[in-house]
C-alpha cells in the first residue's frame, strides 16, 4: 500500500537533507561576500554526508512505495543513494583541490552538483514514468550547466552546447514512448504498466516504446549508438565534472535501466529465480548486441586517444558495455555483477580522474605525452594511477578484476559464450591502451625533470581511493553480500 | 475516421500543384536583366545598409530567460488552485513549500542584480569579482 | 475527433520535430525541433488520458512535460548565449573544437 505525501516523509530524509543543503547553499551564495570561500564545499560536504549516513540507515528489508507511488524505498534504491553520495564526496574533494575551478564562483556549482545528487536519488527510486522523466531532467539539466562551468574557455561551453542538444534531443525521444507506454496502458506507474503488457498483445507499438526509452537511458549510460556527447563532453567539462559524470549519472542511469526494463517488459518467476520476458523481444540478443557494440567501440576508438581525459572518456563508454553483461541475463546473479561492478568502479574510475587533477594543476596539460617521467616526478600520484589503470584493466590482484569476473561467470553461466569471447578480447585491447600510459610513466624521460608536489590532503584522497581499489581485490566477500541483498527489486 | 482526411489531402495536393505552376509559367514568361541595384533589399526606396542581422540587447533574453521560470510556476499552480477548495490545509502547505523554493531563487535573482533594468555602476564591479 | 486523428497529428509532429534536430544547423532551430518532439508527446498523452484512461495521470505527466521544455529552453539558451559571446556563431557545425 503506498504512502501518503505526509507519511512519506520520515522515509524520505536524505532527499530532504540534500534538498535542504541546497536552499541552504543559495542562502550562503546570496548573504555571503566572499564567493571563492571555502564554505560552500565544506557545506556541501556535511549535507551529502548526512544524506549517506541517513541512506545507510534506512531498513533495506521492508519495501515501501512512498508519495501515493511515486518512489519506492528499496534494498536497490537505498545502494543506489550510497553509491551516488559516496562518488558526490569525493567529487567534492576533487573540486576543492582542481586549479580549474579555483577562482569561480563557488556556491552555485556545488547547487548544480547537489541538484544532480538529488536527481539521482529519486531517478533510482523513481516507480512512475512522471517521476521518473522529472528526475531524469534533475540530472541531466544541471549537468549541462556544469560542463560548461568553465566560463570563458571555448572548449568548456562547446561541451555544454553539444551535452545539451544531445541531451534533450534524447529526452523528447524519451518522453514519445513514454506517451506511447501509457496510452497502451492507461497508467503512469511503471508495475501497473508491467502488468497490463503481460496480458496485452500490441509487439510492434511495445517495441517501438521501449526502443525510444532505451534512446532516454542508453544516453545517460553512454551506450553505443548514443555515446556521441561523451567524448565531447568529458573533454571540455571541467575535470571533477567528468569524473562525476562518468561515475554518478552512468551508475543512476543503470539504476533506472534496470527498475524500468526489469518492472516494464519482465516478470519475476520465483521458482526459477530469474526473470520472465513478458513482450515477445528478444531481449538477449538485443542488449547483448548493445552491450558487445558498446564495449568494442570504446576499446578501439580509446586505442588512438592523445589526450588523458578522452582517453578516459571512452574507456567508460567501454565499462557500460561490460555492465550491460549483468543486464541481458535477466538474472538476480547477473544484477548483483552489475551493482559489484559499479562499486569497483567508482573508485577506480575516481581514482585515475583525481589523479589527472593533480597532474594538470602541475603541469596544465592532459595530453599523455607530457605524463612522461611521471614515475620519478610525482611518483605517489603516478604509482596511485598505475594501480586505478590496471584495476581498470582488470588484471588480478586488483578490484576491476573480480568485477569481471563476476560479469564473466554469469554471462559464461547462461550460456552467452560469444559475449564473453567479444568481452575477453575487448579485455585485451584495453590492456594496451591503460598500459601504454603506464609505460609512459615509468620508462620515458621526463620533458621537464621538476618534481611535481603532491599535497598531503590530496594524499590521503587518493589513499582512500586506492586502498579499496586494492582491497577489493582480494577480500571483496562483504560487498558482494551488499550487492547480493539490494538486488531484491521492489514491483509494484 | 482516416478517409475524412482525403479531403484535405486533396486540397493540399492541389494548393501545392497550384503554386509550382504559377511560379513555373512566371519563371517562364519574366524577362531576366539583373543589376546590382534591383538584386539589392528593398527598403522604401533608400539604399540599404548594414546587416538586418542586427544585435539585440543581451537583456532581452535574461528578462525572457526569467519569465520562462514564473511562467511555467503559473501552469504548475493552476491545477492545483482548481481542486484546493477539496484538499485544504494539505494542499495550502505543499503549494507554500513549493513557492518557498521558488522565492530562493527569486532572492538568487535580485542578489545577481538581473532584476535591475539600468545596472548602476556600483553594481557592476561588484558582478566581475564575483565571476 | 477521433484518437486515431490525434495520434496521425502527433505522430507528424514528432517526424517534423526529428527531422529539424537532424537537418538544422543553428542550435537555437535544434532546439525548436526538441520542442515540437515534445509536444507531439504532449498530444499523445492528453489524448490519451481523454480517450484511453479515464484517470488523469496524462494531463499531469503534460503538464510537466510543459515545465520541464521550458526549464531545458532556458538552460539550453543560456549556453547557446554563452556560446555566442565566446565564438560568435550557435551553429552546430561549428562547434568543431573537440573531436577525435
Amino acid at each position: 500500500m503506498p504512502l501518503g505525501n505526509f507519511a512519506s516523509l520520515i522515509h524520505f530524509l536524505p532527499e530532504l537533507a540534500v534538498t535542504a543543503t541546497i536552499l541552504l547553499l543559495v542562502v550562503v551564495h546570496v548573504a555571503g561576500k566572499n564567493r571563492q570561500s571555502a564554505a560552500p564545499a565544506l557545506l556541501s560536504l556535511a549535507g551529502v554526508g548526512a544524506a549517506l549516513l541517513l541512506a545507510a540507515l534506512q531498513p533495506a528489508s521492508a519495501g515501501r512505495s512512498l508519495f501515493e507511488g511515486m518512489v519506492a524505498l528499496d534494498g536497490f534504491a537505498i545502494f543506489f543513494k550510497a553509491l551516488t553520495a559516496l562518488a558526490t564526496i569525493v567529487v567534492i574533494f576533487m573540486s576543492m583541490d582542481s586549479g580549474e575551478l579555483a577562482g569561480r564562483s563557488q556556491a552555485e556549482y556545488y547547487i548544480f552538483l547537489l541538484s544532480v545528487l538529488l536527481g539521482m536519488f529519486l531517478l533510482t527510486a523513481s516507480t512512475d514514468i512522471v517521476m521518473l522523466y522529472l528526475s531524469l531532467e534533475l540530472v541531466s539539466i544541471p549537468s549541462y550547466l556544469l560542463a560548461g562551468y568553465l566560463k570563458g574557455r571555448e572548449s568548456s561551453t562547446e561541451a555544454a552546447m553539444k551535452y545539451v542538444v544531445y541531451g534533450a534531443t534524447a529526452s523528447g525521444v524519451m518522453i514519445y514512448g513514454f506517451s506511447l507506454l501509457y496510452g497502451l496502458t492507461g497508467t503512469t506507474q511503471i508495475g501497473e504498466i508491467g502488468r497490463a503488457l503481460a496480458t496485452g498483445d500490441a509487439p510492434l507499438p511495445v517495441l517501438l516504446a521501449a526502443v525510444m526509452v532505451t534512446v532516454g537511458f542508453g544516453f545517460k549510460i553512454a551506450a553505443v549508438p548514443f555515446h556521441m556527447w561523451s567524448p565531447d563532453v568529458y573533454e571540455g567539462a571541467p575535470t571533477p565534472i567528468t569524473a562525476f559524470l562518468s561515475v554518478g549519472p552512468k551508475a543512476a542511469g543503470f539504476a533506472v535501466l534496470v527498475r524500468f526494463f526489469y518492472t516494464v517488459f519482465a516478470s519475476p518467476d520465483v521458482a526459477a529465480g530469474v526473470w520472465k520476458i513478458s513482450s515477445r523481444v528478444d531481449w538477449t540478443l538485443l542488449f547483448g548486441v548493445l552491450s558487445a557494440v558498446t564495449m568494442s567501440v570504446g576499446n578501439l576508438v580509446a586505442v588512438n586517444q592523445t589526450n588523458v581525459k578522452r582517453l578516459l572518456a571512452y574507456s567508460s563508454i567501454a565499462h557500460a558495455g561490460y555492465m550491460l553483461m549483468g543486464f541481458v541475463l535477466l538474472t538476480p546473479a547477473g544484477l548483483q555483477a552489475i551493482l559489484f561492478y559499479l562499486v569497483v568502479y567508482l573508485f577506480m574510475n575516481l581514482g585515475a580522474f583525481y589523479v589527472v587533477i593533480l597532474v594538470a594543476n602541475g603541469t596544465r596539460s592532459e595530453n599523455i605525452s607530457d605524463y612522461s617521467g611521471l614515475g620519478s616526478r610525482a611518483p605517489f600520484a603516478a604509482v596511485s594511477l598505475a594501480i586505478f589503470l590496471f584495476a581498470l584493466t582488470g588484471i588480478p590482484p586488483f578490484s576491476g578484476f573480480i568485477g569481471k569476473v563476476y560479469l564473466f561467470a554469469e554471462v559464461i553461466n547462461r550460456g552467452v559464450y560469444w559475449l564473453a569471447v567479444v568481452a575477453a578480447l575487448n579485455s585485451v585491447v584495453s590492456l594496451y591502451y591503460y598500459a601504454r600510459i603506464v609505460k609512459v610513466m615509468f620508462l620515458e624521460d621526463p620533458k621537464d625533470s621538476t618534481e611535481l608536489p603532491v599535497p598531503l590532503f590530496p594524499r590521503s584522497v587518493l589513499c582512500f581511493l586506492a586502498i579499496p581499489t586494492l582491497l577489493l581485490g582480494v577480500y571483496w566477500e562483504p560487498v558482494a553480500r551488499v550487492a547480493a541483498n539490494s538486488v531484491k527489486l521492489l514491483a509494484f | 475516421m482516416l478517409t475524412d482526411f482525403a479531403t484535405v489531402l486533396v486540397f493540399m495536393v492541389l494548393g501545392a500543384v497550384t503554386v509550382a505552376l504559377l511560379l513555373l509559367v512566371s519563371r517562364l514568361v519574366q524577362p531576366r536583366d539583373p543589376t546590382p541595384v534591383k538584386l539589392s533589399t528593398y527598403e522604401c526606396g533608400e539604399v540599404p545598409f548594414g546587416s538586418s542581422w542586427v544585435q539585440f540587447n543581451i537583456r532581452f533574453y535574461v528578462v525572457a530567460l526569467i519569465f520562462i521560470i514564473f511562467d511555467v510556476e503559473v501552469a504548475l499552480l493552476y491545477p492545483w488552485a482548481v481542486i484546493f477548495q477539496r484538499l485544504g490545509m494539505v494542499a495550502f502547505v505543499e503549494a507554500f513549500v513549493f513557492i518557498v523554493i521558488l522565492l530562493a531563487g527569486l532572492a538568487y535573482l535580485w542578489k545577481e542584480g538581473d532584476l535591475d533594468w539600468v545596472r548602476t555602476m556600483q553594481d557592476a564591479p561588484a558582478r566581475k569579482e564575483g565571476k | 475527433m477521433g484518437l486515431d486523428k490525434l495520434l496521425v497529428i502527433s505522430a507528424a509532429l514528432f517526424c517534423c520535430g526529428l527531422y529539424a534536430i537532424l537537418t538544422r544547423r543553428n542550435a537555437v532551430a535544434v532546439l525548436m525541433g526538441v520542442e515540437l518532439v515534445l509536444n507531439a508527446a504532449n498530444i499523445n498523452f492528453v489524448a490519451f488520458s481523454h480517450y484511453v484512461s479515464r484517470v488523469i495521470g496524462g494531463q499531469i505527466f503534460a503538464v510537466f512535460v510543459i515545465v520541464l521544455a521550458a526549464a531545458e529552453a532556458a538552460v539550453a539558451l543560456a549556453i547557446f548565449l554563452r556560446m555566442y559571446a565566446t565564438t560568435g556563431t550557435v551553429e552546430v557545425d561549428a562547434a568543431d573544437q573537440l573531436k577525435g
